[in-house]
């Protein structure tokens, strides 16, 4: 069996399962935010009689914090009144986004089944878990049961093997097999990578694999977990012995694709589609209006300190917008001066979580602005105004850009000097 | 779900995302207040315009993207009876279903023009363009899916599955 064969098969308690099976699993975390949860799962929660297993839900603030009007703070009422009135323990609000929280927490680990009411709830793949996607309504069927029926996908294999070039990070990665597959590879079905390169690979790096698989529609993505994987978790004394599952040496994949990640180079997504994927210097030149360093995918450590290592006694063109994906990275960029670096070339810092990402607020795009970000993806009107086109890049892409003022291939202008 | 579904068609193309359907900014508003934004990412005047029973006939993966469910209810209040296309995002397919909403695939389907009376029937497992006669064989649901739309919704098949007796049958969540 494939890895998420494998997962599915232990969730819902048989042997083995195959792609096309209808299994009822028990899932064993249950996930959501501010906009998907308590406001529209809470009455349908408790029609259904109640949450199940308070100790398997996890309820984090992202989209509206820090409230930007009145609706944004009724919604965080209800989201933190629901959480405590219900007794879920895991419950974060200022804390950062939910996907990178539940990573940074271990609150899903290698083997687990975990369900979330977000599309990008597939990123808790990266530890080698089955984290698939629903809407709000069936999300408060599980945790009021406690169980999510599933159609057993059939799984892609991804192998990535080589050394990453210079300036050259995960994000050009997953940019490649977007180009390279398109937005529909995967609908329905599992991915899983897995190869050389990725044995190596830290959790914050694996999760850019898992969570851009739902841009290729895929039901779950999972990376192979290692030995890096078990010892993170030793680090922060979790037993890492529970279920660490791995595939089948004879598993079935639909498909197998490898890439050699020597040969890739800074890519970007143009608008509208994360999948028309270009190199960076095919559309060097291109104007900007605005940089954005954040989201779950974009925002992380080694995000910030890519764009730091770019912005180094720089000053950036644009207004540039940078959003930690947590409060933990928030600190650990206060602490070795990444921020420092990034608030003396101009950039401006923001609270941590979801930021402009959604077209929420803290940095919309407005009407013709063209915008070069590290967000997840780049619809027409995802990051605000429907006119807007926003390009998607790695962080060392979006800090170049930042500084020239246009699209540029970060290598064209190397790293930053001495603050 | 009802055997037949007929009404007139609105006409999209492939790869419509549900920041199209919903747009981020109504993310704040609650569950009963969505329908008057249905599609106002590529139609603002979709919501005023569509008439209960209509039918939206959209390309391929429609529905991709962000996982709001008040994409798919958007539509459903605004008074969508059902969606054709060839193909959904996951996440949309099942938020539709579960929702009580029939998203309906189809091999192919082409030739329809906006308001063309268009037929659903899942009896004859086909989709007919009243105006053209064309027939589109509609792929058939089963399974858990397939008893989820017939209880009208997960709302109302969890309720049966956890032995709840419904007092009032779930319309809409
Ligand atoms: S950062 Fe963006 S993609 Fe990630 S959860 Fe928040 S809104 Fe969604």
């Amino acid at each position: 069996m494939t890895l998420t064969e494998k997962v599915i098969a232990r969730a819902s308690g048989v042997a083995v399962v195959c792609p096309g099976d209808e299994v009822w699993a028990t899932a064993d975390r249950m996930i959501m935010n501010d906009s998907s949860g308590p406001r529209r799962i809470g009455p349908l929660v408790a029609e259904l009689g109640g949450v199940r297993d308070r100790d398997k839900v996890v309820i984090v603030s992202d989209h509206f914090i820090p409230a930007a009007n009145l609706r944004h703070a009724e919604i965080l009422k209800t989201t933190r009144t629901w959480a405590k009135s219900n007794g879920i323990a895991s419950f974060f609000e200022y804390e950062g986004v939910l996907h990178n929280l539940v990573l940074e927490g271990f609150l899903v680990k290698p083997g687990m089944l975990l369900v979330g009411a977000d599309s990008h709830t597939v990123t808790a793949g990266a530890v080698g878990a089955v984290a698939v996607a629903v809407g709000s309504t069936e999300l408060a069927t599980v945790v009021a049961s406690g169980q999510v029926w599933l159609r057993v996908p059939e799984t892609i294999r991804i192998d990535l093997v080589g050394k990453l070039p210079a300036l050259v990070d995960m994000r050009d990665v997953t940019m490649q097999l977007l180009g390279d597959l398109g937005l529909q590879h995967a609908t329905y079905r599992a991915i899983e990578y897995g190869g050389p390169f990725t044995e190596k690979l830290t959790i914050e790096e694996r999760l850019v694999l898992s969570n851009q698989g739902i841009e290729m529609g895929a039901k779950n993505a999972v990376v192979v977990p290692s030995q890096t994987v078990r010892e993170a978790m030793r680090a922060v004394k979790i037993d890492a012995r529970e279920a660490f599952l791995l595939p089948d040496a004879d598993a079935r994949y639909l498909a197998r694709h490898t890439v050699q990640v020597d040969k890739l180079g800074p890519l970007v997504a143009a608008h509208p589609s994360p999948d028309n994927v270009t190199a960076a210097s095919a559309v060097s030149g291109i104007a900007i209006d605005m940089a954005w360093l954040g989201s779950c995918v974009g925002g992380r450590l080694a995000d910030l300190r890519a764009a730091a290592s770019m912005l180094r006694g720089r000053k950036v063109r644009v207004p540039t917008l940078v959003t930690p994906n947590t409060a933990d990275v928030y600190r650990a960029c206060l602490a070795d001066g990444t921020l420092q670096t990034l608030a003396n070339a101009g950039a401006i810092v923001n609270a941590p979580g979801c930021g402009a990402c959604a077209g929420v607020h803290m940095g919309v795009a407005g009407p013709s602005d063209v915008v070069m970000a590290t967000a997840t993806r780049n619809f027409r009107g995802r990051m605000g105004s429907a006119d807007a086109q926003v390009f998607l890049g790695s962080a060392y892409t979006v800090a170049a850009s930042a500084i020239a003022g246009r699209i540029i291939d970060p290598r064209d202008i190397g790293i930053g000097g001495s603050a | 779900m009802t055997p037949t579904i007929r009404g007139a068609a609105w006409t999209f193309g492939a790869n419509v995302t549900t920041d199209d359907i919903l747009p981020g900014k109504y993310l704040e508003r609650c569950n009963d207040e969505v329908g008057q934004f249905a599609m106002a990412g590529i139609d603002p005047t979709f919501a005023a315009r569509v008439r209960p029973g209509d039918i939206v006939v959209a390309g391929a993966n429609f529905g991709m993207g962000s996982g709001r469910e008040s994409a798919p209810l958007a539509l459903k209040l605004a008074g969508v009876a059902a969606i054709v296309a060839p193909s959904y995002s996951r996440i949309f397919y099942r938020n539709a279903i579960n929702l009580g909403l029939p998203a309906v695939m189809v091999d192919r389907i082409d030739g329809v023009l906006e308001r063309d009376e268009i037929v659903i029937s899942l009896d004859e497992r086909a989709v007919i363009n009243v105006r053209t006669g064309a027939r589109f064989a509609l792929q058939n649901l089963t399974g858990i899916a397939r008893e989820i739309l017939d209880a009208g919704g997960i709302v109302a098949f969890t309720r049966a599955r956890l032995g709840q007796v419904a007092v009032v049958p779930e319309t809409s969540p």
